[in-house]
């Protein structure tokens, strides 16, 4: 019977949400192509995490390595190259992380197989796996499909495009040990060590209300005003990547996937247009308010209320306000 | 002495713009758009450019596409780049993030460098995969999201950029490709002066044959996806806006805040 | 590389040995007042000292001056003090030095035409209402209206565009804007130092002119005017800030009032029409033929305006020396102390910047700024 891979992801003994978000989407998909869902899962001491999966798969193979401890693109990608080789899956699913994006564009390569990364969205046309990425800032949706005469495909997902499952479809899937196909350690490229961005004084994904700034703030001498209106909010300040960039605040100030995913209760998005990666580190929050130039910014889509203008009209007065009926 | 080979492209800046999809439902129309060099190509640049000032050596930019792409060129030129190259043939239209790959590395291959630095992605396909592509391409390791690099004769110690404001360090030997996360350094300002002072320098252009790269590599027909069409995305359930000026607005969210028991 | 050298020799480039330091410059500069930018000792170092060594140290302080011409009106020897902190600010533009707002902005009017880094197709977003002619998609009209980056973007500036757009239409003059084709005029990235900038898209605006067929141009901005009047070599066109055009409109009763504005106003002089231009008259003679205007003029008027502090590139820039007061709050206090309802400007960058001082004063309940072109429309 034919096969859908997903490589499940971990990292220092997680396993990562966007997995269960692949299982979920690859299920629908194995359905639609008449496929068995194969989770796939590498790493050193992983067994327990394989016990994990079987009930969201159909089958769980697993290669334990105490060389494949840590993610390494060059092993992995020997180790996936050789199984997807011998297995042939018709579709392979990895996700769109950094973990992913570093393995799976060189194995697609070497495997002589069509890749497309990012996807939002994957359906079976006629037997034909075809995708939707989301491009141009995220305002076109392409739908695409692969090169006429592939039979197997690997896509990369997006985190957070599909909702994981709340519960395991409880497949009970056979767990498979296959054996490594590494010989010696890569000499040419080491792990050597995670390192977390230095944790600062302040903790955004403890606080209730957060004061979110984005490129909109315009400059660094304009962070007070947002501090300013944190403080008789009594939040914090925090921001979007190209504050970050900008070494306009630093690093653990900074939501979305890159950085922190928070859940405050009051999530004030100041001059944050709402890129996906944004979006996905604080669309859970209890109550969201955007402003923006933009009418047609993603944030507000987010968002419960808006407000179209400029933030730095409109952050004094909020903050004037806001004193005014605090009494 | 260090080597360095940048890939850079000339991308639509799409981030406020109104985007609008052409009648043929595969393009967007672009005459109002304007260009700029990818914004993560721009960090790859300056990287570079700050390893050659602390190193000594030889940055050497190239780009695909037409004559506009040597604007972006230009710019890199005189930001300190040394050499520029433009690969062009109207067999490279519609080429995918492989096709790219191939074609670069058809240009590379025959190059002296010590690494190759390409964005993270580009802010119009986001494919995100031409760098690590080309490295397979070429045979020698990549590392994507890179956000610090440090070298030290053949090797390189870097950063990648993980989810959850995680690092992951690594040591990588030359040769290797970095795709370039931006924020890792402050991109220079090039004056239309500095500009000017690069405007005569030439720049080779060279097309499929000249890099030995037959046509049927490259291009729609070389590529592993296929655009079939464009769509604008349906739009979620939109916030409920708060109309009337700054001053206006600012109050009634004050007092929706407070209703909410915000304060 | 001769003429290097001489493009990057002050003293050639800027005369400065008609200098004879005799501080009227720095006497009169408005700036000295709170910045310890001291525009007679930058002259004389420019004088003495190699371009970079001028330039050396300054990244901060230069960026105090707002170009306003005080000193270049004041010299007894025709001096230019401003050209000088230009030239110093282009020394440090071209050694990178300069704060990270200025780099994108003029980037920015590089890259999108407009320093704010707006989308350039949004930049007509304004007008889409009004059915304006659109000279650069072929309509053809008998003048040019060009409305400025900020008049195009900024909401409130936009405000004074549309206001312009309907007392041209009420008075039945045949005008075009150019949409979306409109481009920086560039006078604020000279100011800022970047004059490549400058003349790259002085050489663009140029072309489309000329492509167009364009003979007769009316600005919003003071600094607009300025620019294409003054600083556009080979210009074929006729150029006038709109209160120009207006105040003869109204002198031809091309414009009628039909309805009365009962308010005490004065005029604020714009630095870029007034001194540096002598378009003293027009403003006021607009003002005046307002029915029920009571015009009363500030102490400091005329060429003695009190400078806004929004031009000469300080939109980018953040003065320490604001930390000791701004020029506009100066400006809206003793218009506080006049009893004016209203202070009337004639230039986006001054409405601006006197809006934001009425704020800090708290005089909102008080005074009122707005462009001349609005209180017209209200009088229509």
């Amino acid at each position: 019977m034919a096969e859908i891979f997903v490589l499940a992801e971990h990292r220092q003994g997680v396993i990562r949400d966007v997995t269960f978000e692949m299982l979920g989407e690859g299920k629908k998909v194995a359905e639609a192509l008449g496929a068995d869902l194969t989770a796939v899962l590498l790493g050193s001491g992983v067994q327990d995490f394989a016990e994990k999966l079987k009930d969201w798969a159909n089958k769980v193979i697993f290669v334990d390595d105490p060389k494949l401890e840590n993610f390494n693109a060059e092993a992995y990608q020997k180790v996936l190259s050789s199984l997807i080789s011998e297995r042939k899956p018709v579709l392979t699913m990895i996700g769109n992380t950094s973990f992913g994006l570093d393995l799976a564009p060189a194995l697609a390569v070497e495997l002589k197989m069509p890749i497309a990364t990012d996807c939002i969205g994957i359906e079976v046309d006629g037997g034909k796996v075809k995708v939707i990425r989301n491009i141009y800032s995220g305002k076109i949706n392409a739908r695409m499909s692969f090169r006429d005469d592939a039979t197997q495909y690997m896509v990369t997902v997006r985190a957070s495009a599909f909702p994981a499952p709340e519960s395991a479809p409880g497949l009970g899937g056979a767990v498979e040990s296959v054996a490594s196909p590494l010989t010696e350690e890569i000499d040419y490229k080491k792990f050597i060590a995670y390192e977390e961005a230095a944790v600062g004084e302040v903790d955004i994904t403890a606080a209730d209300i957060l004061v979110s700034v984005g490129r909109g703030i315009g400059d660094v001498e304009n962070i007070p005003l947002a501090e300013e209106l944190a403080k008789v909010l009594g939040g914090v300040v925090a921001c979007s990547r190209p504050v970050v960039d900008k070494k306009w605040l630093p690093k653990p100030r900074q939501v979305g996937t890159s950085g922190k995913t928070v859940k405050p209760k009051l999530y004030l998005a100041l001059g944050i247009s709402g890129a996906f990666q944004h979006l996905a580190g604080m669309q859970a929050s209890d109550l969201i308010v955007a402003v923006n130039k933009d009418p047609k910014a993603p944030i507000f889509s987010v968002a419960n209320y808006g407000i179209v203008g400029d933030i730095m009209k409109v952050m004094p007065v909020l903050k004037d306000k806001i004193t005014e009926l605090k009494g | 002495m260090v080597d360095i080979i940048v890939c850079v492209k000339r991308v639509p800046d799409t981030s406020e713009a109104e985007v609008i999809i052409k009648d043929d439902k595969r393009a967007i129309k672009d005459a109002d758009l304007t260009f700029d060099i990818n914004e993560w190509d721009n960090y790859a640049i300056e990287e570079a450019i700050l390893k050659k000032e602390a190193l000594g050596g030889k940055v050497t930019v190239i780009g695909v596409g037409g004559e506009e792409v040597n604007e972006v060129l230009r710019r890199c030129l005189a930001k300190g780049a040394d050499e520029a190259i433009r690969l062009t043939d109207p067999a490279f239209d519609g080429s995918d993030g492989y096709a790219i790959a191939k074609i670069l590395s058809a240009a590379i291959k025959d190059l002296q460098y010590d690494f190759v630095f390409t964005g993270a992605q580009a802010g119009d396909d986001s494919y995100g995969v031409t760098g690590q592509m080309l490295a397979e391409i070429l045979g020698i390791p990549h590392a994507t999201m890179v956000t610090k690099v440090d070298i030290n004769n053949g090797t390189a110690r870097i950063r990648r950029e993980l989810e959850g404001g995680l690092e992951e360090v690594d040591e990588i030997n030359k040769p290797a490709v970095f795709c370039i996360q931006t924020g890792l350094n402050e991109p220079r300002y090039v004056s239309i002066m500095g500009i000017r002072k690069v405007s005569k320098k030439e720049i080779p252009v060279k097309a499929a044959a000249d890099i030995g790269i037959s046509a049927d590599e490259v291009g729609e027909v070389g590529s592993m996806v296929k655009l079939e069409e464009f769509s604008i995305p349906p739009a979620g359930e939109l916030a409920e806006m708060i109309e009337g000026t700054p001053d206006e607005a600012a109050g009634k969210l004050a007092a929706i805040l407070k209703e909410k028991g915000a304060f | 590389m001769e003429t290097e050298i001489a493009e990057n020799d002050f003293i050639q480039r800027y005369d400065l040995y008609g200098c004879i330091q005799c501080g009227k410059c720095t006497g009169g500069c408005p700036v000295s007042l709170k910045s310890p930018l001291n525009i007679r000792r930058l002259v004389n170092e420019a004088t003495l000292l190699d371009p970079s060594e001028a330039a050396q140290g300054k990244a901060d302080l230069i960026g105090d001056c707002t170009t306003c011409e005080t000193g270049t009106l004041r010299c007894p020897n025709g001096v230019k003090p401003s050209e000088v902190v230009i030239g110093i600010r282009g020394v440090l533009i071209e050694q990178g030095e300069m704060p990270q707002t200025v780099q994108e902005a003029l980037e920015s009017a590089f890259t999108k035409g407009n320093p704010f880094g707006r989308a350039k197709n949004k930049r007509a977003e304004w007008a889409a209402d009004l059915d304006v002619k659109n000279i650069a998609d072929g309509d053809k009209a008998d003048m040019l209206y060009y409305v400025c980056c900020e008049a195009s973007y900024d909401p409130r500036a936009q405000d004074v565009a549309k206001s312009i757009v309907n007392v041209l239409k009420t008075a039945g003059v045949d005008f075009g804007i150019l949409g979306n084709s409109e481009v920086c005029c560039g006078s604020e990235m000279r100011r800022l130092g970047e004059e490549g900038l400058f003349e790259e898209l002085a050489e663009n605006n140029m072309a489309q002119f000329n492509d167009l067929g364009i003979k007769h141009i009316v600005t919003t901005s003071p600094h607009c005017f300025n620019a294409l009047k003054n600083e556009y070599a080979d210009a074929n066109f006729e150029v006038q800030h709109y209160t120009q055009l207006v105040s003869n409109l109204i002198d031809s009763d091309r414009l009628k009032f039909t309805k009365s504005v009962d308010k005490r106003v004065t005029y604020h002089d714009p630095c870029f029409l007034g001194k540096q231009n002598k378009v003293f008259d027009e403003p006021r003679n607009i003002l005046r033929s307002i029915p029920g205007i009571e015009f009363v003029e500030f102490d400091r008027s005329h060429e003695k305006s009190l400078c806004c502090e929004g031009g000469g590139g300080r939109m980018w820039v953040d003065s320490e020396s604001d930390a000791n007061g701004r020029q506009s709050e100066v400006r809206v206090r003793d218009a506080a102390e006049m009893g004016v309802d209203i202070i009337a400007v004639a230039c986006p960058f001054c409405m601006l910047t006197l809006e934001d001082a009425v704020k800090a004063e708290e005089l909102e309940e008080k005074i009122q700024i707005l462009d001349i072109s609005e209180l017209v429309n209200q009088a229509l």
